[in-house]
């Protein structure tokens, strides 16, 4: 039995050299705390690849096992999302050995963070964004409703992958999502999307309010959530303290 | 007409596609391939709509294959394996695999550089008519597809019957 484990580690190896070939051919286009972006082809079709690195830092069989954890999070709320009618990229393949994940490549989409500020820029009225506003909340009003928490909502983590018209938004980035029914978590999740909106998109507070607009009307549990919001704004942090 | 596509991952490794039409020997192919007569997988055509499915249940096998996880006990039954939404080995077989009556077939084989797959051989084994791996949709049963792989209305919305398909392929794992 011990051999199998040293065997299975030993293949276990080679695969992660594997994949380390594998990635050259990539383009890296990101790093963060969590993980590397990389933009390339996979199986004839433009795909990115999101690879979790290990921490040295931690407890290795702990590592695995957060790090393992973390993949299966983020592929979870994918599907449950899309299964509810959002969109986001499709997941080609999930390889846990390396803990990465093979994602459609939305060739042409553009951030709604860089479609804003393309808008502020071209000293358009902000009332331009207000129907992109309004899908925004219908979006977050749905996905909250399946009870999954996106955890990091910023205008950088939406993407409108067709011309301008249709707004075609698309969901991206789920590693720090969870699945959650409690309003606190929503409520901070909208918070995190405000802050983030207002701070990258000054004079925009218009827009926002249009999403809270569209949200509450979209969902009928966002009572709840729109007065944790308005409770955690006002405490000024994002931690609702229990107890 | 053959559809061959070298799976980046594995250098070497290519995965050949082959669509037959009209057949009328799926009984006994079938009983071949159980018996292990037949190096490739032998897959019901109606179910695939395109063939990057393929390949993504091809190369989900490969992978697993070389890290000796394979939840099945061969490399062209894990891929027929992977071709399912659900973790039901024998539900898999049955869905997907080519059964008795079936008259559209599709064959993957895995070249790993390691032993060659004798293509003409099993061709020949083959009582129909070989056509073009990219008409693999006009033999799709969509309606058979769509309730197998549970797709909802609202995915509907968000993108094509393949995109809901391969998603559930590659996160059936955490399910």
């Amino acid at each position: 039995m011990a051999t199998d484990t040293l065997q299975q580690d030993d293949l276990g190896t080679l695969a992660n050299l594997r994949v380390k070939d594998f990635l050259q051919h990539f383009q890296m286009i990101k790093q963060g705390a969590e993980s590397k972006i990389y933009r390339g082809h996979f199986l004839g079709k433009p795909t990115v690849v999101k690879e979790r690195f290990p921490k040295s830092y931690r407890h290795s069989a702990l590592d695995k096992k957060l790090t393992h954890r973390r993949t299966a999070q983020e592929v979870r709320s994918i599907l449950r999302c899309r299964k509810a009618g959002i969109a986001t990229p499709v997941v080609y393949f999930v390889d846990y050995n390396a803990s990465c994940i093979y994602l459609e490549d939305l060739v042409g989409a553009i951030t709604v963070r860089d479609y804003v500020a393309s808008v502020q820029k071209s000293k358009q009225d902000t009332e331009q964004l207000f129907p992109l506003a309004e899908k925004i909340g219908l979006i977050l009003a749905r996905m909250h409703d399946e009870d999954v928490v996106h955890g990091d909502l910023t205008t950088s983590n939406m993407m409108i992958s067709q011309p301008e018209k249709l707004f075609r938004l698309v969901l991206i980035d789920f590693g720090l999502s969870f699945i959650s029914a409690l309003p606190e978590d929503k409520g901070v999740d909208l918070y995190v999307l405000e802050k983030a909106f207002l701070s990258s998109h000054p004079n925009t507070e218009s827009v926002f309010q249009v999403i809270l607009t569209s949200y509450s009307n979209a969902s009928k549990k966002s009572a709840p959530v729109i007065k944790k919001l308005d409770e955690v704004k006002q405490r000024g942090r994002k931690r609702s303290m229990v107890g | 007409m053959l559809l061959t596509q070298e799976l980046e991952l594995f250098p070497g490794c290519t995965v050949t596609l082959l669509l037959f039409k009209d057949v009328k020997n799926a009984a006994e192919l079938r009983k071949k391939a159980m018996e292990g007569a037949i190096d490739g997988a032998l897959i019901n055509a109606s179910m695939i709509v395109d063939p990057f499915q393929m390949l993504v249940a091809a190369n989900k096998a490969v992978h697993l294959y070389k890290l000796a996880k394979m939840k099945t006990r061969s490399l062209y039954s894990e891929i027929i394996f992977n071709l399912s939404p659900t973790n039901n080995i024998s539900d898999a077989f049955r869905k997907f695999g080519i059964s008795d009556g079936d008259s559209s077939l599709l064959i993957v084989l895995v070249d790993d550089g390691e032993k060659k797959s004798k293509l003409e051989d099993i061709i020949s084994q083959v009582k129909g008519q070989q056509i073009s791996v990219q008409d693999i949709s006009a033999k799709a049963d969509v309606a058979k597809i769509k309730k197998v792989y549970k797709v909802t209305p609202a995915e509907e919305n968000v993108g094509d019957l393949l995109d809901a398909i391969i998603c559930r392929m590659s996160a059936k794992d955490i399910l």
